[in-house]
Order: C-alpha cells, then structure tokens, then sequence
C-alpha cells in the first residue's frame, strides 16, 4: 500500500526530477565486520510529508536505492534484525543555481529533538548522492537469568562472615594449644572476666534468652531465669 | 522501612517483562509462512548453479516471495511483495536454467531477487500493470554468457513488451503495442518472442492476435490472428500459453469442454481433439502440464478434471512440421489429483499424485518409472474428510528406467503443503494459516469437566453434593494406578527439568488452550497453545465459491465449545478439541428485539457518525465535524477484569482510578488539516470525557489504538516543522477519578449513580508522549484472569518484524517531567520522562525471529493469575505466554531444583557434621563451672 502510494508519486515526480540517493552499509569491525551477513530482510524507509514513503530492500551489493525523490525532507531509518542504525534526516530540494537538478543532503538528525537540530554532516550531492551509514549498536535480545556460580556465592558477605567464623570454632582449639602456658592462663582470666563470657556474660545471656518470660514482661527477672535455665540443665 | 526497597524495585523494574534465554524458544511457537503456494510461480531450483542442492521457490497468494529447503520445509529466506493493492491479482516468479537469480512481477514492478539469500539485484518499475515476466532463453549462446535477459509484457494505456538486461536491470528494448487490444502473455522460444493479445470481435468473441518480435533488436518481425472462430467465448477458455520451451503452444477449449484446439506459436495451424467423457459429470477444469526448459522434448500432458474424478492424455509435437499427436493416456481415477512436470537433460517426467498413490511416467510411454501408494499426508483433517492433492512440484531423478530419488511438494486441499520423499511425507508446512481472519482461544473440554463438576457441588444441595463429591473422587480413584506407574517418570523428569510444563495429561495451569483459526478459504483450524507443532483439527466450515469471502468471527460461548458466525449472522458451534459440530444447539441471532436485552445501550457506526439507541429509541449521535472521518473505535473490553480500583503511591497513599465498563476511545481523522483528533467516550450517555488533537499528522499511516482498564494509547506517525520532531509516537492517558490523594473526587460519597441522571463527573486525565524509533501497526493489551497482574501493552513494529511488549510503568504518564523522581516515585518504580522511547530488544517477544505480516493479536488469561497467552496472526502465526510481574504464583525455569537440593544436603551435612562438635564444647563447657 505504501509502495503503491510511493510509485503515484514516482510517476508524477519522475520527470521532473531526478533525486537519486544511495545509502551504502560499509563493512565497519568490530561491530558488523561483514555487511553481507544482514538478513535479507533489512531495509530503509525515506519517510517525506504525509502520504510520501519510500521503501528500499537492501541489494546484493549492501546498498539502498531510493531513484527520482520528489522536493522534500525526509526522514531516513534502515531497520535491521540484528543492529540498529541511527536515524537520517535527508533533504531534497531545488539546486541553488536554479538548473534542473536538486540538491540532496544528508545529516543526522536526533530523535526527540526538534527537526532543525542537525547533527553531523553526512554529505551533499547536485542529483545523486551516495552516503555510507554504520549501524550504531547490535540488538542483544535476551536477558540471562543470574544463574548459580560458585565463586559468586563465595564472594558474598553472609558466606564469607560464616566462613570466618567457622575458621575460628575450628582454628581456636588449635592456637590455644599450641600458645605459651602463660599467655594461656592470661587468655583464660582474660576470656572469664569478659563481659561476653561465664553465666552472667552477655553470650549466656542471650543463648539463655527466656523469650516467653520476656514477652509476658518480666524484664527484671530474666537474669534470674536464665540462671534457672542453665542450673536446670 | 521503605528506603531499603528502592534499589530492590528498581533493580525489579529494569528486566522486568524482558525474554529471557532460557525461556526463548521454548515458551513462544512461531511459524514462519508464505500462504498458499500458487502452482505456476512454484518450482525447484538450485541457488548456486555449481551445487546440486536445490530450494523451494514460490510467490505465494499472499504475495510473499520465499525460499524453502527441501529438506526440513525450513524457510530460507522471504520478501513481502507489494501487490499494489488492485484487483489484478497476478503475480510471476521465473527463474533462468543455471541462474543465481531468480525474477519476480508483480503489480508494475519486475525484480530480480538472489536466490541464495534473498537479496535484490535489480527492479524495474513498468508504466502498467504487469501481464506476463519470462526468461529469454536464446539458444545462440553469445546472448546467455552471465544473466540471462527477461521479458516483460505490461499493460495499462500504453503496452509495451520490454527486455530486461539480466545484470543491471536495464531496460534493452521496448516495443509498444498498438492497437486496443488487451495483452494476454508472453511466449518466448528459443529464436523468437510473442506477445500474445486478445482482440475482442464485433459478435463478442474472443480471437487471439500473436505478434512476433525479434529478441535482439525489438522489432517486429511478424503479426497474426489465430483462426479460433466462434469458441472462444472468454479468455478464461484459454487454458494455457506456453513459454520457454522448444516449441511453445497456444491450447484452449469451447465452453463446454468438448474440443480441445492447440497452435504452436509461431505457425498458423490449429489441431484439433475431441475430449471423450470418461464418467457422467461434466470437465470442471482442463490444465496443461508442460516443460519449461529450451532444451527439454516438446511432450506435453492435459489434465481433464470433474467433480469427481480426474485423468490425462499426453501430447507430442512434431517439431519439424509443427504437428501434435496424441502419445497416451493415464487412466481414470477417483478423486482429485495433481500433475507435475520435471525434466532431466532432454527427458521430460510427469509426476501424478492422487488421493493414496504417487507415480511418475515418462513423457516418451506410458510405463510407470515409479509408484508409491500414499497411506496419509500426515496432516490433520475434519473428520471424514478425504485430503485431496490440489497441485504439485516435483524433482525427479531417474537412473535407468526407474525413478531413484523423487521429491513432490504437494499443496493439499486443507491448506497444508507437504514434501514427499518417495512416498513419505517428510514435512508440512500449515500455509492455510497465513491467511488467518478471526481467531478465539477455547478452554479444552476435558479441563472443562472438573470446573463443571464443582460447579454442581456448588450449587446443589449438601447432601447430594456430597454424594457427587464421593462419587467423584471414586472415579478419580480408577487414574490411580496408572498415576503411580507415572509418578517416578514425573519425579525424575521434573528433578531434570526435562518434562517442561507440556508434558502430557493435565493442564493446571491453563497454557495448553486450543487456539481456533478461521481462514479465509472457509476452514476452521484447531492449534494447541502448548504443543502447536501439530494441528489438531482442521475442517471445513463454509461453502464457498471461488472468490468469495467470508467475514467469520469467533468466540467461545462456554468452555471446550467454539462458536462460528459470519455475517449471515448464524452461530454454528463446535467442540473445540476434536472439532465435531454440536448439532441442535444452533443459537440464532434474534431479529425481534428481545425483551432482556432491550435495556441496553447499543451503538454502531451509520456512515460517518456514531448512533446509539437505549430502548430501541436514539439515545446520543456523535457526528464529527465537517470533513472528519472516524477512523476506528476501540471499547474497553467487555471482559477486563481490575484488581484494584486505585494506584498505590509511594508513600501508601491512593490515587483512585475512574473505572467505568463503558468507555470507548474514538478517532477521527480531519484531511484537510492533516489533523487527528482522539476521543474518550463515555457509550452510555455520549459524553466525552477526554479529547485531544494533533495536527501535522501522516494520515496515511497506521493509527492504532487501545482502551484498557483506565487507560489508553494510540500511536501515529507526525510530520516535521522546524521546531518540532518528525517521527512516530506514542500517547498513552490514564484517566482517575481525582488528582488528589486519597480523594474520590465529585462522586466520592456516593454509592450509587447513574450517568444518565446525574451531571457527569468528568475524570481527570494525566497524557503523555513518547517518541518511538518505529511505526506502530497494532497495539493490544495483555489479559490475566482476576487483573492483579500489571498490565502490559503489546505493539506490532512492521518495520523491524516484530512484536514488542512495552512494561506499562515505562510509558507511565505519571513518569515526572523536568525533574528526577522523587524517593516515593522510585519506590512506585516511576522514573523521569524521557521524550523517547528507545525500544528494548529484550522487549522483542518475537526474539531474534522476525514476525511477518501481523495483522492482529489477541491474549487470554491462563489458568494461573500471572500468565497471559498471547497469539499474533496475519501472514505468520506467533504465540507465547507473558507474566508481566513475573511468574509469582509458578515455579519458572529460574527455580533451580539442583541449588535447592543442594542446599539442603549440605545443611544435612553441616547439621551432621557440627552436632557432635558443639555437644562436645557445651559438655566442656559444663564441666568448667561446676
């Protein structure tokens, strides 16, 4: 249908005019090292005033052709299965030394940005211009699930604190026994009068936690209680 | 509390709603398709003129030009052709002996496409339509060094016949056609080109006029009329004009089918036969099978058809005088069959497929160089249906005197199209679904059956509910055995993650719905939605002629039944699993207004307005203003259920949705101005509660539109102005009830209100645009089955082929502007605007594949809340499941049953491990105090 609307304007515009613009995808490494790979299926759009689109399946020799272009701007986009290219902004108009044949420029122009912003210039042409486009990214399609990894779990915090500690429950024996009986004895008052060792220490005190008598509000008596608890056992 | 959230939620939202790799390929079914092949543009050819191995070629009804090996039905490659949209719907596909190209016409326009990888080399556009393409096959031999020239013959005001260089692209000649006559085709042997034209007499006869040109320079070197006196009444009677052969012929019939005439082009002479009746049914149809190659014997086989039976006779030609013989004549047989012609060297094959047989004869005698009795094409029919070959292709390799090897692709009378290899259906390819035109998703009945025994239960009375329970699960009992004989099987292949969720029997979670496809050719085709690789069904529902078209539209009433109603405005319905038709219960659309139903507002479109009756009597006219056209309608579904009535802030506030069942969005498209305009209708009272326009617009471009819950969207392409961007975009409107918070806004108080009684309240609407890199063709919604699920808008992107799937918090229009989000707004998962939107390819449902031709796309909710089936038709046929908030409520292929139980056994281990050690230490440890 679009075509169809196209050629009406072929027909009309044809003799007029003789716009020829040709679009060529180079082979630029490392992204698309061999622009004979795209699918058959790529294709450009020239998108002019409302009812004017152009529409050109890319060629054996990885060009565009888009023959006899009616006076317009258009906005040129190739589509792609695998890569995406940037958008063109591709402006036909009268040549300025009023002779028969038109000028064709080609910028680069930025989506969600007002028409006039141009960007870089890609070429202009009395009759036929021939410019080269490169795709800008390569479509990446699936989303990996974070998968299991040994490393990575080792790598986490909560892995590595218990690691730790599992080193101390099985390294400490060993580095008591082999420590000076002086220091032993020294590390033992040390370990007896620390506030997280003994009965009353704070580690008893929170293994013994009376959870029960907490809640029913005996804040008081939970001292008492875990020494209940740890006689009765 | 919230704070430690948001890196969570927004670390959600980023790959939310994305394909991931494990799930691609296996959740989502594609058939890549071509439509119905046509007989004349389908052939076997060898890309690469240096290798044996040979493709499928056709130019298919639906005017797409394709590649298929041969050897799985796999599709190469594929381009859409532009019909140009006329009536004049004939189409060409040539392809030169020893060529890497091969040449399409269509419309006005002549192409020459790579055969290996479906690449244009050239196209040609013609001042008319095209009438006929050929390949000049010259037997001089300077000619023919590199691509060989086409022909092509175009109509229209002015007819010409032009050659065509084979390498550029180049027009070599073009001879203009005098006269009124209408060019019929083009026939070119080795030394001469025809242009064959119809020249129509004064009694209303037909008479064929041949003029002959000269192949190298154009020019005109002889001119005819053939003698064909009163029979030819039309030129439908011409059954065939051949081409490319050593001595092409003209052949055709009297209306009536008694007496068959052939000329060889080029001479004056006419032979007549006689068509001896084999049975009592009058010939439907005569065809004539002959080979298309310079080189090849001049044999050539006619193929007379009735209704009930088929048979041919094969023909020589005495090329030295000019004159056709009869050879022989292959024998009656019940049935419908297909003839297909294949050459080797000089040697000319003729390949016959019937009901249950395939053979192959020479052109020379009649003695069979090949049989094989045909068991099934393994397709899926209706029931009792006999599958009929409709045509065929054949390659043929003959060593000695009996066939070695032989490939047929045999297009059926369901629509299939089948590769036999000696005999043996090798692949289908379903190209009946390429032209799909309504399709409904049905619950299987066996699921049914549950749903409809608990529903007895619930609404009987106790006791008898109870006895139906027991009895019940008695039943139920008798699966047991063959449960626990499954059951280690199932364990095993769910701890390997092998059984998938397709595995056989139950389906729990609703994926495996029967998707129902009707054609345009009248059959209704049954898929599975979990294993879509096979039909299930395939009949025929209608009668309808050649020609004609049908506008069915499918639903389904009641579970494990699809209902059928075309215009003529009868439902037929059918079981949806085997397809039976379930007579006496043919629900017909009542012409009387019925009573219940009469207190509802309908409204249907009457010429360029909108007319609504409520009680049979005019209710509201929406008639757009002068030189508006409405382009389409889009209610909010009839079925779309909404979880919750207001939107969650960040900070547990609530913004209440306007939810309202009867809503529609209308646009209207004003030419003059090039300006769209969209409106928000309220369908019962008429009122518009929203509208908007947009000037500079491309009318001529697709503009879809969607109406979904509280919210809509429409997409349309906008022209550029100095100041303003050019492209496509992207409005999506929420409607609520009060901007406020916690505010219901006018209507808060009330419980109960009418909009035909009091003032409406009008919602408040929040638009935004985005800027999209793409058309869109089509846009729908994703369905669930109570609406807890976030909702996901589903777009047709024609350009790129393929269909995307758009989170809805990434076209929020409550994204904030000009600012970044604020800490409640990330918690909600909202992010700063941004005028484009840049399409994710991890959106792509469709993957890597590309999704041709969509026209449409529906959704079902699954069983399971968080899942909704998706299934998109027009040329190909795409399906898949989504969960747009994840699969909450299933164990997806991320669940890791290995990490799960190996989590497990090392906490056994541990446990093991460590217990004797800490009972060790509380001992030591007890033994120090005391």
């Amino acid at each position: 249908m679009l075509v169809l609307k196209s050629l009406a304007v072929l027909a009309g515009t044809s003799l007029a005019s003789a716009a020829n613009l040709t679009v060529s995808i180079p082979s630029s490494p490392p992204l698309l090292p061999n622009p004979s790979s795209l699918a058959p299926s790529t294709h450009a759009v020239l998108i002019g005033p409302p009812g004017v689109q152009y529409e050109a399946p890319i060629r054996r020799d990885n060009t565009f052709t888009f023959p006899d272009l009616a006076e317009a701007s258009y906005l040129l986009t190739v589509h792609s299965r695998d890569y995406f290219f940037p958008p063109l902004r591709v402006d036909v108009t009268k040549a300025a030394d009023g002779t028969q044949q038109e000028t064709v420029q080609a910028w680069q122009t930025f989506r969600g940005n007002e028409w006039s912003n141009k960007g870089p210039f890609y070429g202009s042409s009395n009759g036929e211009l021939k410019i080269q486009i490169q795709p800008s990214s390569q479509k990446n399609f699936y989303q990996d699930r974070g998968g299991f990894n040994i490393i990575d779990f080792v790598k986490s915090p909560m892995i590595l604190m218990a690691l730790v500690s599992v080193a101390f429950i099985f390294g400490m024996p060993y580095i008591m026994d082999n420590m000076d009986p002086e220091m032993k004895e020294e590390f033992d008052d040390m370990q007896k009068k620390g506030p997280l060792s003994g009965s009353s220490g704070a580690a008893a005190q929170l293994r013994n936690f009376d959870i029960a008598g907490w809640l029913a509000g005996k804040g008081s008596t939970t001292e008492q209680g875990a020494g209940d608890t740890s006689k009765k056992r | 509390m919230l704070l430690p959230l948001l890196p969570a939620a927004t670390l959600l939202l980023a790959p939310a709603c994305a394909v991931f790799s494990d799930e691609a390929w296996n959740v989502d079914y594609h058939f890549a398709l071509l439509g119905a092949p046509k007989e004349e543009t389908s052939f076997f050819h060898r890309p690469n003129p240096s290798s044996k191995a040979s493709l499928i070629y056709t130019l298919s009804e639906e005017h797409a030009l394709g590649a298929v090996n041969p050897r799985d039905g796999s599709l190469v490659w594929r381009q859409l052709l532009a019909s140009g949209g006329d009536s004049h719907n004939t189409s060409f596909l040539r392809a030169g002996e020893g060529q890497d190209v091969v040449i399409s016409g269509i419309g006005s326009e002549v192409a020459a496409w790579s055969a290996a990888d479906g690449r244009l080399v050239w196209n040609v556009h013609t001042d008319g339509p095209l009438e006929d393409v050929e390949i000049l096959e010259l037997s001089d031999g300077k000619e023919t060094v590199g691509a060989k020239d086409a022909v092509a013959l175009s109509g229209g005001e002015h007819p010409m016949v032009q050659r065509i260089d084979g390498a550029s692209g180049a027009v070599k000649w073009q001879y203009s056609i005098d006269g009124s006559d209408a060019p019929y085709q083009l026939s070119a042997s080795s030394t001469e080109v025809f242009a064959i034209l119809i020249h129509k007499t004064i009694l209303g006869y037909v008479k064929l006029r041949v003029v002959a040109l000269d192949p190298v320079t154009g020019l005109k070197t002889d001119e005819y009329m053939l003698s064909s006196e009163n029979e030819l009444a039309t030129a439908d009677n011409i059954i065939s004009v051949g081409a490319n052969s050593a001595s092409p012929i003209i052949a055709w019939t009297d209306a009536a089918h008694t007496t068959l005439k052939v000329n060889v082009v080029g001479t004056k002479s006419i032979s007549s036969f006689s068509i001896e009746k084999h049975d009592e049914n009058a010939i439907e149809r005569v065809k004539l099978h002959a080979p298309y190659h310079i080189n090849s014997l001049a044999h050539f086989l006619v193929h007379y058809e009735t209704a009930t039976s088929h048979w041919a006779e094969v023909y020589h030609i005495d090329l030295k005088n000019s004159k056709v013989e009869k050879a022989y004549s292959l024998p009656r047989v019940a049935g419908r069959g297909a003839f297909s012609t294949s050459t080797a060297d000089a040697n000319v094959y003729f390949t016959r497929v019937t009901r249950d047989e395939l053979s192959t004869v020479s052109s020379a005698s009649h003695g069979l160089l090949g049989r094989w009795s045909l068991s099934s094409f393994g397709v899926a029919g209706g029931v009792g249906e006999v599958i009929e070959p409709v045509h065929a292709v054949s390659e043929v390799s003959v060593k000695g005197d009996t066939v070695s090897a032989i490939r047929t692709t045999v297009l059926l009378s369901t629509g299939d199209w089948v590769l036999l290899r000696d005999g043996k259906a090798i692949w289908t390819r379903p190209e009946m679904l390429a032209s799909t035109v309504a399709v409904t998703f049905a619950m299987p009945a066996d699921m049914v059956t549950l749903a409809q025994q608990l529903e007895v239960e619930a609404h009987g009375n106790p006791v008898a509910a109870y006895i139906h329970r027991v009895q019940r699960h008695i039943t139920d009992l008798q699966k047991l055995p063959s449960f626990l004989v499954l059951m280690p099987k199932k364990i095993v292949q769910g701890f390997l993650g092998t059984s998938a969720d397709d595995a056989a029997g139950s389906d729990i979670f609703g994926f495996r719905q029967i998707i129902a496809c009707a054609t345009r050719s009248g059959r209704l085709v049954a898929l599975d939605a979990g294993h879509p690789d096979r039909t299930l069904w395939n009949r025929d529902v209608t009668d309808l002629k050649p020609g004609q078209s049908w506008r069915p539209s499918l639903s389904s009433t009641k579970d494990g039944v699809i209902q059928v109603s075309s215009v003529a405005g009868t439902g037929v319905d059918y079981n949806a699993t085997d397809g039976q038709q379930l007579a006496g219960d043919l629900p017909v659309i009542p012409d009387e207004p019925d009573l219940s139903t009469s207190r509802a507002v309908r409204y249907t479109m009457r010429g360029n307005s909108l007319e609504a009756t409520y009680d049979w009597s005019p209710s509201w006219t929406f008639t757009p203003t002068h030189g508006e056209r409405i382009l389409n309608l889009v209610p909010r579904p009839v079925d779309d259920p909404v979880a919750s009535i207001g939107k969650v802030l960040g900070d547990r506030r609530v913004l209440y949705k306007y939810l309202d069942s009867n809503i529609a969005l209308l646009a209207t498209a004003h030419d003059a101005s090039s300006k769209a305009n969209f409106y928000v209708l309220n369908t019962i009272s008429g009122a518009i509660l929203y509208s908007n326009t947009h000037p500079n617009i491309d009318l001529t471009a697709p503009i879809p539109t969607i109406m979904s819950e509280n919210w809509f969207a429409y997409s349309f392409t906008s022209e550029a102005s100095p100041d303003t961007t050019k492209g496509h975009h992207l409005v999506i409107g929420e409607l609520f009830e009060s901007l406020l918070p916690d505010h219901r806004g006018a209507m808060g108080a009330s419980s109960n209100y009418s909009v035909l009684h009091t003032p409406a309240s009008d919602p408040f609407t929040l638009t935004q645009t985005y800027q999209l890199p793409e058309p869109i063709s089509r846009l729908a919604v994703t369905r669930t089955r109570q609406g807890i699920t976030s909702r996901q808008l589903l777009a047709v992107l024609p350009a790129s082929n393929a269909l995307v799937g758009i989170p809805y918090g990434v076209v929020d229009p409550r994204r904030p502007v000009g600012r970044d989000a604020t800490k409640d707004e990330q918690a909600e998962g909202l992010m700063r605007y941004a005028p484009v939107l840049e399409l994710d390819p991890k959106w792509y449902l469709n993957h890597q594949r590309e999704v041709v031709g969509i026209k449409e796309v529906v959704t079902a909710p699954a069983l399971i809340e968080s899942t909704s089936l998706v299934f998109a038709y027009g040329l190909d046929v795409f399906g898949t499941r989504l969960s747009p908030s994840f699969s909450f409520d299933v164990l997806g292929r991320d669940f890791n049953k290995f990490q799960m139980l190996a989590t497990v056994a090392a906490l056994a281990v541990a446990t093991f491990v460590v217990t004797p050690l800490v009972m060790r230490k509380q001992v030591d440890q007890r033994w120090r105090f005391l």
